[in-house]
């Protein structure tokens, strides 16, 4: 058996890997902390890593392609996650992708079934998804995706800014615009005023499934491994130490 | 043969040691981006080191087989977290993906074991003084030590940059005061050495401030006029302060030996004062001393390793732990 896909993604508190086998299994674990405790990426990639391998009954030698999100997202969990990607790319001379984690999430609503995506009245997802994540410092990530292309680029917004991008597709379809991410459930409000439909909280549509970065990645070319790096998106506060 | 990785503040290392000490190599990528910002920020560190780390360790892996590395070794901590996260990440998915076992080192072990690569042995006395540490080691043996003195405030290496900067030497600055104090008179000036803090810590914070203060009242001309005597006088007030220290920690030693690292150990006027001691005196090479990944291996050879896979959710930790 070869030809695994390994997917990865630590762009926001939650860890997420996946295995996908072709013709297969389809595995992910992952670990998504409660709001009141701390992302645990670098205590638990490594051991989900390995516990999905183990689920999907292949090991590091069937594995073909190391899929992981590049963001936008929490910097120090990107950067975790990708260290690791590129580390056992080097260590095991794979390939490596890299894929938008606003892409993976705003495509994972695929994955979940009309129950799961928990609106009043199940509707269909065929409209445009906005992907939010949530960006801290009041600001998010987000990115609105349609039929498998995206439709707004990924960039960094106030709430109040998105809402009113947001509300001024409204035109767009019959559909409404799905919202999804920790972002969307944490500026609920905002975006629902402007018509933006978002699913209940504990909605797995708001989680980012690594299974659908292995997906996504699979199709994709290789980069180069030292190319690989996050789409931070945002400068860092470059602050100089005093004197 | 030993490959270990160090990211715990603004270089990023990769070096390969042998078991019995021989470095087959030693990469040092230092990221010189943070010159504009008068210090090291955290965060464009670690975007750095997510860069650097991979090329760094083939660099390092240059003529090196896999097949010949048994240990994989990184720097837990202390330092920058978001940095050391970038070499504990790498250095676990080397390891795993190798299923080899791996050994966390403390960065601070990695200085004092700089000393064991030249064949200097325990016991000796040991001063630590870098832009980001500065402390005081008793050595008995080659997994530990016992901290004797720590700085309350300051680095060595920090009162040495913030002293330049004052004088308007840019940064890091430290050698180039050490460069226009050369041409000074030390004794121009007095500057506080900490007398006192009692014990063998160290503080520098009360320097840095009389030095402001005198830079003040001299003026801009004046302070120009007299630049390389002021350089020359807190120069030598950072060198009393260390020295003094080292000298206390030295008497109370049966067979006194001194060995000196981190980056201040570079400094003309420290090797020269150590020297005058009267003790045998070991400074490693200018490569080991600053922060370097040959360190971290020397220090590994003295650590239980952790066998693949118990290291796999290692976490690195920022702050020193009690041992
Ligand atoms: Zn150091």
């Amino acid at each position: 058996m070869t030809g695994a896909i390994v997917g990865i993604d630590t762009a926001t508190r939650a860890t997420a890997v996946a295995v996908l086998v072709p013709g297969g299994r389809e595995v992910e674990r992952r670990d998504d902390p409660a709001p009141h405790e701390s992302p645990r990426h670098a205590q638990v990639l490594q051991p989900l890593l390995e516990q999905a391998l183990e689920q999907a009954a292949v090991t590091w030698d069937d594995v073909a392609t190391i899929c992981v999100g590049v963001g936008p997202g929490g910097f120090t969990g990107l950067r975790l996650g990708i260290s690791t990607a590129r580390a056992l790319a080097q260590g095991h001379d794979l390939p490596v992708v890299g894929v938008s984690t606003l892409e993976a999430l705003g495509r994972g609503v695929e994955l979940a079934t009309p129950k799961e995506l928990d609106l009043p009245g199940a509707p269909e997802i065929a409209g445009p998804v906005l992907a939010v994540l949530d960006a801290r410092r009041g600001e998010v990530f987000a990115a609105i995706y349609r039929h498998h292309r995206v439709t707004m680029e990924p960039s960094v917004f106030t709430p109040a800014d998105l809402a009113e991008r947001v509300a001024a597709r409204r035109e767009w379809g019959r559909s409404p615009m799905l919202g999804v991410g920790d972002g969307a459930v944490r500026f609920r409000s905002e975006l629902e005023r402007s018509g933006v439909a978002v699913p209940s909280d504990s909605s797995r549509a708001h989680r980012v499934s690594a299974l659908m970065v292995a997906r996504l990645g699979r199709a994709r070319e290789p980069v180069d491994r030292d190319a690989l790096l996050p789409d931070y998106l945002r400068e860092p506060d470059a602050v100089p130490p005093k004197p | 043969m030993i490959l270990a990785i160090e990211t715990s503040c603004d270089d990023t290392c990769a070096a390969v040691v042998t078991r019995t000490g021989e470095i087959r190599s030693n990469v040092v990528s230092s990221q010189g981006v943070h010159s504009r910002f008068g210090g090291v920020v955290p965060e464009w560190a670690s975007r750095h080191h997510l860069e650097l780390v991979n090329p760094v360790v083939d660099q390092a892996m240059e003529g090196v087989d896999w097949e010949e590395i048994e240990l994989v070794a990184v720097t837990q901590g202390p330092g920058l977290v978001g940095a050391l996260l970038v070499g504990v990440a790498t250095a676990k998915g080397l390891a795993a993906a190798r299923r080899l076992p791996l050994a966390a080192v403390n960065h601070l072990q990695g200085h004092v074991a700089a000393n064991f690569l030249g064949g200097f042995e325990p016991p000796f006395v040991c001063l630590v003084a870098s832009g980001g540490h500065t402390f005081l080691a008793r050595v008995e043996d080659h997994v530990g030590y016992e901290t004797l003195g720590q700085t309350l405030d300051d680095a060595a290496g920090e009162a040495f940059d913030k002293g330049a900067r004052l004088l308007g030497l840019g940064y890091p600055g430290g050698p180039a005061l050490s460069k226009l104090a050369a041409s000074g008179d030390s004794t121009a000036f007095k500057f506080p050495i900490a007398a006192k803090v009692a014990g063998l810590d160290f503080s520098f914070a009360g320097l840095k401030t009389a030095l402001l203060y005198k830079v003040r009242d001299l003026g801009e001309a004046e302070t120009e006029r007299l630049k390389a005597d002021l350089a020359a006088s807190y120069e030598h007030a950072i060198v009393e302060a260390l020295m003094l220290r080292v000298e206390r920690a030295l008497e109370a030693e049966h067979e006194p030996r001194l060995a000196i690292g981190g980056g201040v150990a570079a400094n003309r006027l420290l090797r020269e004062r150590a020297q005058s001691l009267g003790v045998p005196v070991h400074v490693p090479p200018h490569a080991l001393c600053t922060d370097n990944a040959a360190m971290i291996a020397s220090a590994a050879r003295h650590v239980e390793p952790t066998p693949y896979p118990h290291y796999l959710a290692l976490d690195a930790y920022a702050t020193k732990r009690a041992a």
